[in-house]
């Protein structure tokens, strides 16, 4: 895992833990991918996800946050 | 503003705080003045100047020279003009032969004692005694100077930067009373009694030797040429001044630059300056020297690696070079592979351009700034919170605080003059509560003694903070009305159900904390009952894993118990470099434009799109960690840098050098070849605070103007130099004066609609929000209401850091900063303030070091997970056991090689705080250390050798 991916990791979870601590997963995955679709670059989400879907390892509520982070990426194009 | 110099108005005594209009005639004129005005402040406001020398606008009056005396009808005798108050119906008369009589004979006794050199006397021209001796009349002193004088009393000239001549001492007193009253350190007394009485520091100590904190505020009030800067004793009187702006730490003092032909000769602090009143600190009053220092680089120089030498070339090449290789990069590699960061020390206007040239040049919004390792939490913290990324009061609204509650911050060392705002208020008798590992200056304070020191465990300050909350909450001490009408009740109750939780009682939580619940307790209580309460934090509180949570749970506790909205009371961070405030207000967040409004707000995006005439990307861009990060995995390729030094002041140096290496054009704009700068393909020679105009915002949200007072060394202002390279990149830019970019952004921002530079010209500063709504500007903020309508309880839930002692690693390290040294240190070390501190130390408890073997001097080896650094060990019990502290104002310390890359969760700011070390005695410096003086000394030698290429 490149230094970068393992960073992003650990942001995402960072912030899982933190963004509603002691709620329920539902509202922590949202809190966490609203987050993340405000503060990330689309190179930075785009790469979680390619982490997560090649089965990589997130926190749960991270999971759920990116699945969510999918659907509204995938709609966007990411030009560089 | 170039103004012919002058002396700075004095009006003899202190104003009265707005009393009730008294009427009296003196001289035979009537004048109305609040009560409690002295007479010889009335007479001065009457444009009658009633001589005087132990009296200043700055002391109370002291009474002690005799040389005010006035006549009142109905009083008895003389009496002093500058000790007597007003009174309704007083008939005074300041000019009679009896009084010119009595004056004289006391100026002859003064006179008598004292050299008459004055044809020699640095402060020929610009002495109050010989101005009064003159206004006097005085020709002939009958004494004659046979008999027992201090005429040849030794000088003290261990100051670097003053100087004491006993011989001209009047012993008035003024600079005892100013190190008193306006500096708050005591450092000086007047020793014996009569003729043998004479100025003392501390015990018989030299100057250097003394209590002393080198602020200068004696000096600047001494009447004669008794102590005077060195600068003045070299230079003579200056010929003309400047208003400015001090470019060290977010209090903004406004000076005035005294200045002989383009040679600063003298910072006089500025006496209309609202910041500061009148008062400095040893930075911003003596350490200008590095300005022109003869480490400046005055062309802008490229090389194509690192490994060769510099190339001299011209602007116009260093531009088109630089554009070249950024227009290539980004054509390989794609739009976002480059970025910029900028500089909290760099004025708005220059923030704002480097910005504008990412998002509108670049195509891209990787702009991020220095802010991000210091105050990004208090952003998004406050925003959450109170609907505003800022602090809510003015430094002056401490004079109405009861308690204080000063958190992870160390006024008296970063934010001097404000600390001896804060120590006046304490002396005054209102409450303090510190939180913090270490014990500060604060804590025991000549006259001055914390009620409570919560000495914290490093990372537990949202702890401490939520026990707080939970003590107020459980003991029904929160204030109700102000909760109901101010704040979001639903969430409110949210908030309350999350707080009432056992888990969050001190007692608790005291492991954690490594607080006694009981004094926990007392704490919170004091601090809701005890009147005003205002909360004073910094980068103790926002440079950690919970930096954002610890700031949400600052704004709480300022709801929870109504303190906000008004004098005395606020949240108030303590900004550390000149322009934090004023870069994060300027949109130089990769998320944010100017006034902290988001990118994906489609209104303030077409507002910029327009104004601009670019599409703009909605998208954020990179912050700081996340380039370093990506330009290892090359995905970053080039870095426009401008005024600050990653290399030095980031953490975890040995991935921020192996970042900066990996990158194909890494450009620096500084005054000196920094650490970052030895990384660099293009160095563009930067100007300093004295060569430019623009304006800096400190930390009460004061705009202040920064006037150009000598011309830039290397021919440009740094706004020029962004705008040219603007320009070769085929983004338009004409600003024909930083005015005019100002106006641009008050064009674009809110909550700058009605600043310009004729407004600043007119009002001297501004704190924002200025607009239509408050065309002079904003004080206090949230007065009636908060920014985002209804204040909101933040949950904050207290998570533990990563970082944590162990076995390995059992001391937990934190850092800080020291009042003679500033940031990463590059001005300060360049002047004589490394007198005080010529290098950084490891401080550790007696135990400790006992434990280890180490004494006071000893070479300590300091250990952490990501590396590790030599230092010398200074035993101290101002740190508790199994916590060490150190600064990092010297690159060869290497403080940040240790320092971890953890960071806050929501802004990534870096956990600087918490670092957990071993410690142990060594002989050799550390590897780093010893392969960094190699760089250096190869880097020193490319840049010896560059030549025109
Ligand atoms: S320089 Fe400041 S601290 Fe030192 S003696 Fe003078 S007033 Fe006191
Ligand atoms: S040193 Fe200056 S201010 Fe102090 S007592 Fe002497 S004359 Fe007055
Ligand atoms: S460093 Fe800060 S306190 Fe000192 S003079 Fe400058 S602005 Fe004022
Ligand atoms: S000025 Fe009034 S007694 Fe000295």
């Amino acid at each position: 895992m490149s230094r970068q991916i393992e960073q992003l990791v650990k942001m995402a979870n960072q912030i899982a833990l933190n963004v509603a601590a002691g709620q329920d997963e539902v509202i922590v995955a949202r809190e966490t991918a609203a987050h993340i679709r405000k503060f990330w670059t689309p190179a930075m989400r785009r790469q979680l996800l390619d982490f997560r879907r090649a089965g990589g390892a997130v926190a749960p509520a991270v999971a759920i946050a990116l699945a969510a982070l999918d659907n509204t990426d995938s709609n966007r194009s990411d030009t560089q | 503003m170039l103004q012919f110099y002058e002396p700075q108005q004095d009006y003899g005594t202190p104003e009265a705080v707005a009393g009730a209009p008294v009427q009296l005639s003196i001289d035979g004129r009537i004048v109305s003045v609040p009560e409690g005005t002295s007479v010889m402040r009335a007479a001065f406001e009457a444009g009658v100047k009633v001589p005087r020398l132990c009296a200043t606008d700055s002391l109370q009056a002291f009474g002690s020279c005799r040389v005010c005396l006035v006549e009142i009808d109905g009083m008895k005798g003389y009496p002093a003009s500058c000790t007597t108050a007003v009174q309704a119906g007083m008939v005074v008369r300041t000019q009679t032969d009896q009084l010119a009589r009595l004056r004289r004979n006391v100026m002859e006794l003064y006179i008598s004692d004292h050299p008459l050199d004055c044809l020699t006397c640095p402060t020929n021209g610009d002495c109050e005694l010989q101005d009064t001796a003159g206004e006097l009349g005085l020709r002939e002193v009958r004494y004659g100077f046979a008999g027992a004088n201090h005429l040849h009393a030794p000088k003290d000239t261990s100051n670097p930067y003053f100087t004491f001549d006993a011989s001209k001492c009047i012993v008035c007193s003024r600079c005892v009373r100013a190190c008193e009253e306006t500096q708050g350190t005591f450092a000086l007394t007047i020793q014996g009694r009569g003729f043998e009485s004479s100025v003392s520091a501390g015990q018989d100590e030299s100057f250097m030797d003394s209590e002393c904190v080198s602020c200068g505020a004696c000096v600047k009030a001494c009447p004669t040429a008794s102590l005077t800067e060195v600068s003045i004793i070299e230079h003579g009187k200056p010929e003309h001044s400047v208003v400015t702006t001090c470019a060290y730490c977010g209090v903004g003092c406004a000076f005035r630059a005294d200045l002989k032909g383009a040679t600063v000769v003298r910072m006089t602090p500025h006496n209309d300056g609202k910041a500061n009143e009148g008062h400095a600190c040893v930075k911003g009053r003596f350490a200008f020297g590095y300005a022109t220092h003869s480490d400046r680089i005055a062309s802008p120089m490229i090389r194509d690696s690192i490994d060769e030498p510099w190339r001299l070339v011209t602007w116009d090449e260093a531009i088109a070079y630089t554009a070249a290789r950024f227009r290539a990069i980004q054509q390989q590699h794609g739009r976002n592979s480059i970025g910029a960061i900028s500089s909290s020390r760099c004025t708005n206007e220059e923030v704002y351009l480097v910005q504008k040239l990412v998002r509108a040049g670049f195509g891209n919004n990787n702009i991020d700034t220095c802010a991000r390792v210091c105050h990004s939490p208090t952003g998004y913290g406050l925003k959450t919170t109170l609907g505003e990324s800022a602090g809510t009061q003015a430094f002056a609204s401490v004079a109405q605080t009861d308690v204080v509650l000063v958190m992870g911050s160390n006024p008296t060392e970063a934010h001097p003059v404000f600390g001896s705002r804060l120590k006046k208020r304490l002396r005054e008798g209102a409450r303090l509560i510190v939180i913090d590992p270490r014990g500060i200056e604060l804590v025991d304070a000549p006259h001055i003694r914390a009620d409570y020191h919560l000495a914290v465990n490093p990372g537990a300050n949202v702890a401490v903070l939520n026990a707080m909350a939970h003590v107020i909450v459980s003991e029904g001490l929160h204030d109700e009305t102000f909760i109901r009408e101010r704040c979001d009740s639903e969430q409110f109750a949210h908030w309350l159900a999350f707080i009432r939780d056992p888990r969050h009682a001190p007692e608790q939580l005291e492991t954690d904390t490594g607080v006694a619940s009981h004094l926990l307790r007392e704490a919170a209580r004091l601090f809701a009952t005890g009147g005003n309460a205002a909360i004073y934090y910094g980068l103790g509180v926002t440079e950690h894993s919970q930096g954002s949570t610890a700031v949400m749970a600052i704004a709480n506790l300022a709801m929870l118990t109504g303190n906000i909205g008004r004098e005395g009371v606020g949240v108030n961070p303590m900004r550390g470099q000149n322009n934090v405030q004023g870069s994060c207000d300027m949109g130089s967040f990769p998320h944010e434009l100017p006034g902290y409004r988001h990118l994906s707000d489609t209104a303030t995006r077409t507002l910029f799109e327009r104004e601009w005439n670019v599409v703009l990307d909605p998208e954020p861009g990179m912050r700081i960690p996340n380039m370093f990060d990506a330009a290892l995995d090359g995905e970053f390729r080039g870095l426009y840098c401008q005024g600050e030094d990653v290399a030095q002041s980031d953490p975890n140096t040995q991935h921020i050098q192996a970042a900066l290496a990996a990158l194909d054009c890494l450009v620096v704009q500084d005054i000196f070849l920094n650490e970052t700068a030895k990384f660099a393909h293009v160095f563009l020679p930067g100007s300093s605070f004295l060569e430019k105009n623009g304006t800096f915002t400190n930390a009460e949200r004061r705009i202040s103007p920064v006037r150009k007072v000598m011309q830039a060394l290397a021919g440009k202002e740094d706004w020029e130099v962004t705008q040219d390279l603007a320009n070769a990149m085929g983004c338009p830019m004409s600003y024909a004066h930083p005015s005019e970019i100002m106006d641009e952004i008050a064009r674009l921002t809110p909550t700058f609609h009605g600043v310009s530079y004729a407004r600043l010209d007119e009002l001297g500063s501004i704190q924002w929000p200025c607009n239509d709504r408050a065309r002079d500007g904003t004080p206090i903020m949230h007065v009636d209401e908060f920014v985002r309508g209804k204040g909101f309880f933040a949950l904050t839930e207290y998570v533990a850091t990563e970082e944590r002692a162990n076995r390995r690693f059992p001391l937990l390290l934190t850092t800080g900063r020291i009042l003679s040294q500033y940031n990463v240190g590059a001005q300060t070390r360049r002047t004589a303030n490394s007198s005080w501190h010529g290098e950084d130390t490891l401080e550790i408890h007696p135990h400790d070091a006992e434990e280890r073997g180490v004494k006071g001097g000893d070479w300590v080896g300091v250990q952490s997970r990501v590396g590790n650094t030599v230092l010398r060990a200074q035993v101290s019990e101002r740190v508790k056991p199994g916590v060490v502290y150190t600064t990092f104002h010297h690159p060869v310390s290497g403080a940040n090689v240790i320092t971890t890359d953890n960071s806050d969760w929501a802004t990534n700011c870096p956990e600087y705080k918490v670092t957990a070390v071993q410690v142990s005695r060594v002989t050799e410096p550390s590897a780093w250390q010893a392969r960094q003086r190699q760089f250096d000394r190869r880097q020193q030698k490319l840049l010896e050798t560059a030549a025109p290429g």
